[in-house]
């Protein structure tokens, strides 16, 4: 059973992708003897009867599939998606019966996307925010931790989004909340007499990444597992500079008026917590397991 | 290098390209249907249609595609219009391109000669008839290299489609770079992936020019125009023209009389009063014509009879050819009306104006031909089908019979050798020959020759005139020409008119006029044209 899973999950791998097969390998170890990804949690049969409408339905999951780690496709095979939020999302489908199919947007359009009605839900490592939570609700269930991404040996000497960045040029994706707070920084940094930070805005974590090599940008500040996978891919041109805190969660986003949906994501979402699978994941995908929260609902007016 | 052949070759990226094939294809069919709609609509008699359609275009040429990408896929659903993805992506890249096909189509129509419209109206061509055979095939000659331009830009355009989730090359492209960090491998391979795609829509575009192309070229030749260096020689289409043979300038043959100066002409008095007996064929009354404050036709009044030959003179700018015009109801006019034996040429008995349709029957009915100054052959055509095709489509013969009649008339007019050639093969008198033969084809009750020989070479001239002459002597036809041939106009006419500022000075038979004059006009015009001395000599 677990290895049909994994197998359908992760196929042979061919040439590229090194740091792939290094996760895979030691999700394998760590998985083995653990409860089975796919097999859904006790408390699961007790869901699907409360909430029987989703129950055989397949769902569309909005996401911005260029975060290898959590969303991106599988470099050996390019039609499937994988990554720690697509194992959660068919985690909390298991339980609740409902299979998934994925529509790739841009970053700015996971909501958008989501609100027209053309997904179901997103779970595509989307910060909850008070502004967001206007557009969709949330289901938070990660903390952030953010990566400095800057060019080999820093440079420029940057230590995250602080005095250290003024007068530098920061890479990041358009409707990400690093934006405003860079934005923040910049009457900061007049005040103190220092030349303000510039922005440049791309639609995906390939272009932030491509600016800093190409030495358009001097930092990219992101989710510190998407930092640490490009300096994985260019060891000689990136360096991470530190980790940043940020005071946000990352939350899987439902329509605002089902809210019989979200709290069925919400409980089924405990019950894979529950049942160690989270945890499990963030293992297998090398994910650092002090990302792990508890689940909360944020919801605005 | 290996990593970017294996892109290259990936089956994921391929199937990419039958997405961007399939939103390019929807985008460009539905471009052009709605397209034709929208130039139809601005091309329209109509204002309100052409005010909708030229706002629709301001709208949809004036907003980037990737927002109505997003309009389509993410604003639709919210009135309950929810598309797939790639149904969204080829209605937004549709209704993107339909302005710009819509203008390429509209300038194709535009472009098409003025004249060959009137020619194709005058001969009884119905709007629907006119455009099927007359402006859409030369239109759509003009048309490709612009319709292979939209479409390499629909098919680039169709990138977009990946902001609303369409997986298609770009898209694909993307996330595998995301997920590969096979940045430029991947782009390059999918790069060339476009060329592909893009030099097949220029073979294509290549392939329907020559298709369509009128001259018949070699297979070689076909070969060559394929290669990228290849140049259209301009001075062949040039060298192709035939230099007229002395025999051919001359006067054609079969109507080739002794001696060009005289025909034996019926005593001129008897023929006046037989003339006079006969019925009214053309009658025009009290017309007044004018754009502004300049009045071009001025109260004219002027009758033929059946069988008779007036002969329109007068300065340029008098109103001849606006009076030939009016006639044949190629223009409109502000008071008064002409009458084709007895029928209001454009008008219902109850005196209503007829559509553009209902006109063209009438003058197919009525039979009034006419011949133009600048020929107006319609030049996709040979000469054959210039007289030919007419008698098919607006009188319904069947190709046997309307090739024999065509074969007849040209061979009678002197061009039996020169059937299957182009307008654009033929001289100047040439081409007035085969227009005089395609206004006769359908036997007209009357037949109207605006300045006939106005645009020829002088050494042209007397062909189309013999051919006239005879018309006139050996079919006793009715006509009425504006010339400035005077010496032609006394041998043929039996009466001549002296126009002036619209209006007609003086008239009567056409010796009496042109050796006699009383108007001083006309003696002043008569001095002018430097004709009097030598008619007076041979007189």
């Amino acid at each position: 059973m677990f290895f049909r899973a994994m197998k359908n999950r992760t196929p042979v791998k061919r040439r590229t992708g090194v740091f792939f097969a290094i996760a895979v390998l030691a999700a394998t170890f760590t998985l083995t003897g653990m409860a089975p990804t796919r097999a859904a949690p006790a408390g699961c049969t007790a869901l699907q009867a409360k909430y029987p409408q989703w129950k055989g339905k397949t769902l569309v999951n909005a996401i911005n599939p260029h975060t290898p780690g959590y969303e991106a496709i599988d470099p050996n095979d390019p039609s499937k998606y994988v990554g720690f939020d697509i194992d959660l999302g068919e985690a909390i489908g298991d339980c609740l019966g409902f299979k998934l199919t994925y529509k790739p947007v841009t970053f700015a359009a996971l909501l958008t996307t989501l609100a027209s009605g053309q997904a179901d839900i997103v779970i595509s490592d989307i910060y909850a925010t008070k502004e967001r939570a206007k557009a969709a609700d949330f289901i938070t269930y990660s903390k952030v931790f953010d990566g400095v991404l800057v060019a080999k040996g820093n440079p420029k000497g940057i230590h995250g989004i602080d005095m250290t960045m003024c007068g530098a040029a920061a890479a990041e994706n358009t409707g990400f909340v690093e934006v405003p707070l860079i934005q923040d920084l910049m009457p900061k940094c007049k005040a103190a007499g220092k030349p303000e930070p510039t922005l440049q805005l791309y639609d995906n974590n390939a272009n932030c990444i491509q600016a800093i090599l190409a030495g358009r940008a001097d930092t990219y500040v992101n989710d510190v597992n998407t930092v640490d996978q490009a300096v994985k891919a260019y060891p000689d041109k990136l360096d991470k500079a530190v980790a940043v805190t940020i005071p946000y969660s990352v939350g899987i986003a439902v329509p605002k008026n089902k809210p019989e949906f979200r709290d069925a994501v919400l409980a089924a979402l405990i019950e894979v917590q529950k049942a160690g699978i989270h945890m499990a994941l963030l293992k297998k995908w090398s994910l650092d397991v002090n990302n792990f929260k508890e689940p909360d609902i944020l919801t605005v007016d | 290098m290996s990593l970017f052949l294996h892109y290259l070759s990936m089956p994921y990226l391929l199937q990419g390209i039958e997405l961007t094939l399939e939103v390019t294809f929807l985008g460009l069919l539905g471009g052009l249907l709605l397209g034709l709609v929208l130039a139809s609509m601005q091309l329209s008699r109509f204002s309100v249609l052409a005010a909708l359609a030229r706002g629709y275009t301001v709208i949809f040429r004036g907003t980037p595609l990737i927002l109505q990408m997003v309009f389509a896929y993410d604003a639709l659903p919210h009135i309950g219009i929810k598309l797939a993805a790639v149904a969204a992506a080829g209605l937004a890249l549709a209704a993107n391109e339909a302005p710009f096909i819509a203008e390429i189509l509209r300038a194709g129509v535009l472009g098409v000669d003025k004249g060959q419209i009137a020619a194709g109206q005058a001969l009884g061509m119905t709007p629907f008839v006119l455009m099927r055979r007359i402006i859409a095939p030369q239109a759509i000659r003009t048309m490709i290299p612009a319709f292979g331009n939209e479409s390499v830009s629909a098919l680039k355009n169709s990138s977009l489609a990946s902001v609303i989730a369409v997986p298609e090359l770009t898209l694909r492209s993307t996330q595998l770079a995301s997920s590969t960090f096979d940045f430029f491998s991947i782009f390059f391979a999918s790069g060339l992936l476009y060329l592909l795609l893009t030099g097949a829509v220029a073979a294509i575009q290549l392939g329907a020019e020559i298709v369509f192309d009128l001259d018949r070229s070699s297979p070689q030749d076909r070969l060559a125009r394929l290669l990228p260096w290849r140049r259209v020689p301009l001075a062949m289409k040039l060298d192709l023209a035939p230099v007229p043979s002395p025999a051919a300038a001359s006067v054609p043959e079969t109507l080739a009389p002794a001696s060009p100066v005289v025909i034996p002409l019926v005593d001129h008095k008897r023929r006046e009063a037989a003339i006079a007996q006969r019925s009214i064929a053309v009658a025009v009354e009290n017309l007044r014509k004018s754009y502004g404050p300049h009045a071009v036709l001025n109260d004219l009044s002027l009758t033929v009879r059946t069988g008779e030959v007036v002969a329109l003179l007068g300065p340029s700018g008098s109103g001849k050819s606006t009076l030939l015009r009016c006639i044949n109801r190629l223009e409109t006019w502000d008071s008064g009306g002409i009458r084709i034996n007895g029928h209001a040429l454009g008008f219902a008995p109850n005196g209503q104006i007829l559509s553009p349709r209902e006109v063209a029957r009438q003058r197919a009915e009525l039979g009034v031909g006419m011949v133009f100054q600048q020929f107006n052959l319609f030049s996709h055509l040979t000469a054959r089908e210039n007289v030919a095709g007419p008698l098919r489509w607006v009188h319904g013969r069947s190709k046997a019979e309307a090739d024999r009649r065509a074969r007849e008339l040209l061979e009678r007019v002197g061009l039996g050798q020169r059937l299957d050639a182009l307008p654009r093969h033929m001289s100047g008198g040439q081409q007035q020959r085969v227009a005089i033969a395609r206004a006769l084809a359908p036997n007209p009750s009357v037949l109207l020759l605006d300045e006939p020989t106005s645009a020829l070479d002088p050494e042209l001239v007397s062909e189309v005139l013999e051919v006239i002459r005879k018309l006139a002597v050996e079919d006793g036809l009715t006509m009425i020409i504006s010339t400035h041939q005077l010496r032609f106009a006394e041998e043929v006419a039996d009466r001549v008119a002296f126009l002036s500022g619209g209006g007609i000075v003086e008239q009567g038979p056409a010796r009496d006029v042109l050796l006699h004059p009383k108007n001083s006009l006309t003696q002043r015009f008569l001095s002018v044209m430097d004709a009097v001395k030598p008619l007076e000599t041979q007189s």
